[in-house]
């Protein structure tokens, strides 16, 4: 093959489907190690059940010359572990695309809806397989081989990432997956993809070291760094990988984890840490929020600092668990009873989560009240890739806590001094002469019950008037593009990379674009509906079915008349393509007219 | 010396059982000599929920039946102080009754005395898991916490008391904090409590309680037997008194925190280590 017509490999976007349990993922996240040590960036997403093994489910993953977090909307490359996963993805195939599928049950029959012209690759996975190594599982190893074929890698660069992801497992399953390789590498010989002639030619331009996260670990990092000591948490999916993280690094930051008996405990728990005066998280989805309220009430009450992630995923109620939604934004911002300060933030890529993190803690403690990080299942599980983080741009503000010698110097302690801020001066227990009372029930300035009118009045706008004093230290929203177009976006959360590509797309048929990222959203800027005012075509992008974002924005002055609406909540994750579909043909722009 | 909040007087009815609880844990306090700093006192919602207003120490008032999630969270975060949950047999045993479980099988390091009237006095006189069948139309056999603890293996510390009788009260709950202080966990102190208006029980209770620490032969070592006891005097429509079981195992807290490090609550987090563990966790997401 002539190198010369080799597509090159700017943007390759590769699914690999099978069961539930046929390793899939395992594929995909060894294959984004490799590209990403190749230079590209790169950004995985996960199609999955709920459940442990079976049902067709999928990883995607696009590495990208630049940045790009989320999925484009063709498909370059399918591996199918199982032919009865081609025609759940096969829409997403164009006539370029090459399809590896397991051919041990017999060659791929004519049901598939397969475009016209896609390349069809069939290999015995399975077969060689259970006749190798008597396992099925096998079969994702081997397949391995022939995808590094197809793209270009050479045997070397595939067996040193065999090396990094089975070594850790053992010298024995690192045997048996480097035999499993060398047994797809015969197969791949046998199907004309020889060593060298790969389709593609790897272009990248970016060689620096790059990490490779997800939302859901940067939030956790991001705690651990902040000075958090303790997370107790109950297994929710999508969060749960917050928890995992933490349960494996936080010891080593000198911090705890507790897995609670329910989320009831798990905010509690949480409390009981808080109300100690250590830097407290909890993570969970809309489910478990719905059981915190109570306790995140008491926060805002008893005026107890703690940062609560939502990753949210498909409601109402049970949903579907594994699927991205962003409908838990009234509940985060409204929620609860009675009326009490909160904070809800935003981040939109996993450096945010990391940053977002810090400024929560800091707001949490400052101003001694409930933080919400307001991620999605999209943001919360994909991986991509992201420039390390600069750790000492960390800054840690732990609000008016006083010690021992401070509260001696003090006529009289009150646990809730009425003071300019709305927040008191804390000394957490154990202070010698720092004796106080916390409680959720109405109180007077140290802490003792009051149902005096006088004394509510004062308390009510005590708590409220936080609101108003932390504003200058909430994230403000960051604008992309061009600030002069009038398009314009809004979206939080997974949003951030579709609507960042589509503005790209958008801009490539000279149409112009600008995307208003919104960070905070309780309490809600004023930037934010005064870009409303000023963009007369916005776009806001989100994934529930009754516009709680755009509704939002409307409730604090944005200009119902200049919002559109995209809403999504089958499930699927938008792709940039969709967007500017939507942006076309609701503002009637002729493409040639344009260009 | 900083004036900080006066210690309000009770709100309890004239004759109400939870007088003898604070007076025996007050007493206690201070004959071990924990000063008022050191306490941290977590009550639950109802009549006993308002004990730690009365007291000098660092009070908190949880929502309805979190006192055992909120002080295992309290023990974990700072191990140096004394942490006592309190509260009533609806907020323990009904509402918090998944918590009462799991925190037997945990064993925090917390002493947890539970203030049972087998009533609902603040709502006015309804059921508590702990009211006999018959009770205002109650249709449920009665539960027995003490019970429910012997069957749970993680647990080492069960004793009930009666505030009619005060010398064992402050016996008890002195040996109910000496348990936990010396790092055995969880110590569990019910204490029949009489409500004087919605079920005053004095009369009943007086006659009924039965005193296992007066048995000879009675031995709180043993689990097993201790079950046995208690079924049969249950049986005899006794309620037994006294230490019921007493086993080791270590306290949550010493085994749940690295010990290089200080309390997480009495870290100075500051400054982040950057070139150390915050490091080490960066590059883990490059390697």
């Amino acid at each position: 093959m002539n190198n010369n017509t080799k597509p090159r490999l700017e943007d390759l976007n590769v699914i690999v489907a099978g069961q539930g349990g046929d390793g899939s993922l395992t594929v995909v996240n060894i294959l984004a190690d490799v590209l990403r040590t190749s230079g590209l960036r790169v950004y995985t997403e996960r199609d999955v059940l709920s459940r442990i093994k079976g049902g067709i489910t999928a990883a995607t993953l696009r590495a990208y010359n630049g940045e790009r977090l989320c999925i484009s909307s063709h498909i370059d490359l399918m591996v199918a572990f199982d032919q009865a996963a081609i025609p759940k993805y096969a829409f997403r195939l164009n006539a370029k695309s090459i399809v590896i599928y397991d051919s041990s049950n017999g060659e791929l029959t004519a049901e598939s809806k397969l475009p016209e012209g896609v390349r069809l690759i069939g290999v015995p996975l399975s077969r060689y397989a259970v006749k190798n190594f008597r396992r099925d599982i096998y079969k994702n190893s081997i397949s391995f081989a022939v995808i590094g074929r197809l793209i270009g890698l050479d045997d070397g660069q595939m067996k040193i990432a065999f090396e990094k992801r089975f070594g850790r497992r053992g010298a024995q399953a690192l045997k048996y997956n480097l035999d499993a390789l060398n047994v797809g590498c015969t197969l791949a010989d046998n199907a004309g993809l020889t060593i060298g002639e790969g389709l593609f030619e790897i272009v990248a331009t970016d060689s620096k070291a790059h990490m490779l996260i997800t939302g859901n670990e940067a939030v956790a990092f991001g705690f651990a760094v902040a000075g958090g000591r303790f997370f107790a948490g109950y297994p929710i999916t999508p969060s749960t990988d917050v928890m995992e993280w933490l349960v494996k690094w936080l010891p080593k930051f000198g911090g705890v984890v507790k897995q609670a008996e329910d989320e009831l405990s798990a905010i509690n728990m949480s409390i009981g840490a808080a109300i100690t005066g250590t830097r407290t998280m909890t993570a969970t989805c809309g489910p478990g929020i719905a059981l915190m309220q109570e306790g995140i009430g008491q926060l805002g009450m008893a005026e107890i600092p703690m940062v609560i992630v939502d990753a949210q995923r498909s409601g109402p109620s049970t949903g579907m668990p594994t699927k991205p939604e962003q409908s838990d934004i009234n509940l985060l911002c409204y929620g609860g009873a009675g009326d009490f300060p909160r904070v809800v933030l935003a981040p939109g890529n996993p450096a945010e989560c990391f940053h977002l993190t810090v400024t929560a803690c800091n707001i949490a403690e400052k101003y001694q009240v409930p933080v919400f990080m307001c991620l999605d299942q999209g943001l919360s599980q994909n991986t991509a890739t992201v420039d390390p983080i600069d750790l000492s741009s960390v800054v840690i503000d732990r609000g008016g806590r006083l010690d021992a010698e401070q509260v001696s110097k003090l006529e009289v302690y009150k646990r809730y001094l009425h003071t300019d801020s709305g927040a008191s001066d804390f000394a957490p227990p154990g202070t010698p002469g720092g004796m106080g009372l916390v409680t959720g029930n109405e109180h007077d300035e140290f802490g003792l019950v009051s149902t005096d009118p006088v004394n509510r009045n004062k308390m009510v706008a005590k708590r409220q008037h936080k609101m108003v004093s932390m504003k200058p230290e909430l994230p403000l929203a960051i604008n992309h593009g061009v600030e002069t177009a009038d398009i314009g976006f809004i979206g939080v959360g997974m949003c951030y990379g579709v609507i960042l590509e589509a503005i790209d797309l958008l801009a490539q048929k000279s149409i112009f674009a600008q995307y208003h990222q919104v960070r905070t959203l309780w309490p809600m800027l004023d930037d934010t509906p005064a870009f409303t005012k000023r963009c007369p075509n916005i776009f806001v992008v989100e994934y529930n079915a009754t516009a709680q974002l755009a509704k939002l924005i409307i409730a604090h002055g944005g200009e119902e008349e200049n919002i559109n609406n995209i809403l999504r909540y089958d499930g699927i994750p938008m792709q940039a393509q969709d967007l500017v579909n939507t942006v076309i043909s609701k503002l009637n722009l002729k493409e040639d007219e344009v260009a | 010396m900083t004036k900080t909040f006066t210690p309000s007087r009770p709100i309890w009815c004239a004759g109400c059982g939870d007088f003898g609880v604070l007076q025996a844990l007050v007493s206690a306090l201070e004959e071990l000599k924990i000063p008022p700093h050191e306490r941290m006192v977590v009550a639950g919602i109802g009549c006993s929920g308002s004990l730690q207003n009365n007291l000098s120490c660092y009070g908190y008032h949880t929502l309805h039946g979190r006192v055992l999630p909120t002080v295992t969270g309290s023990k974990l975060a700072n191990p140096e102080l004394t942490v006592v949950g309190v509260g009533g047999d609806g907020d323990g045993y009904a509402i918090g009754g998944g918590h009462l479980v799991h925190a037997f099988k945990r064993n925090p390091g917390v002493t947890y005395i539970v203030m049972n009237n087998g009533t609902y006095g603040l709502t006015k006189g309804q059921a508590s898991p702990t009211a006999p069948t018959g009770y205002q139309d109650n249709l449920e056999e009665d539960l027995d916490p003490i019970m429910l603890g012997l069957s749970i293996p993680g647990s080492t510390f069960l004793a009930r008391a009666y505030s009619g009788q005060p010398a064992q009260l402050l016996d008890l709950t002195l040996a109910a904090l000496k348990h936990t202080a010396e790092g055995g966990g969880m110590s569990y102190l019910e204490v029949l409590s009489p409500c004087v208006t919605y079920n005053d029980t004095y009369r009943d209770w007086r006659t009924s309680v039965y005193d296992v620490d007066a048995e000879e032969g009675y031995d709180p070592t043993n689990r097993a037997a201790a079950f046995t006891r208690m079924q049969e005097l249950r049986e005899e429509k006794r309620l037994p008194l006294g230490l019921i079981f007493k086993g080791q195992r270590h306290a949550l807290e010493s085994v749940a925190l690295n010990k290089d490090f200080p309390a997480p609550a009495l870290q100075d987090i500051g400054r982040p280590d950057i070139s150390g563990v915050c490091n080490d966790a960066l590059q883990s997401f490059i390697r």
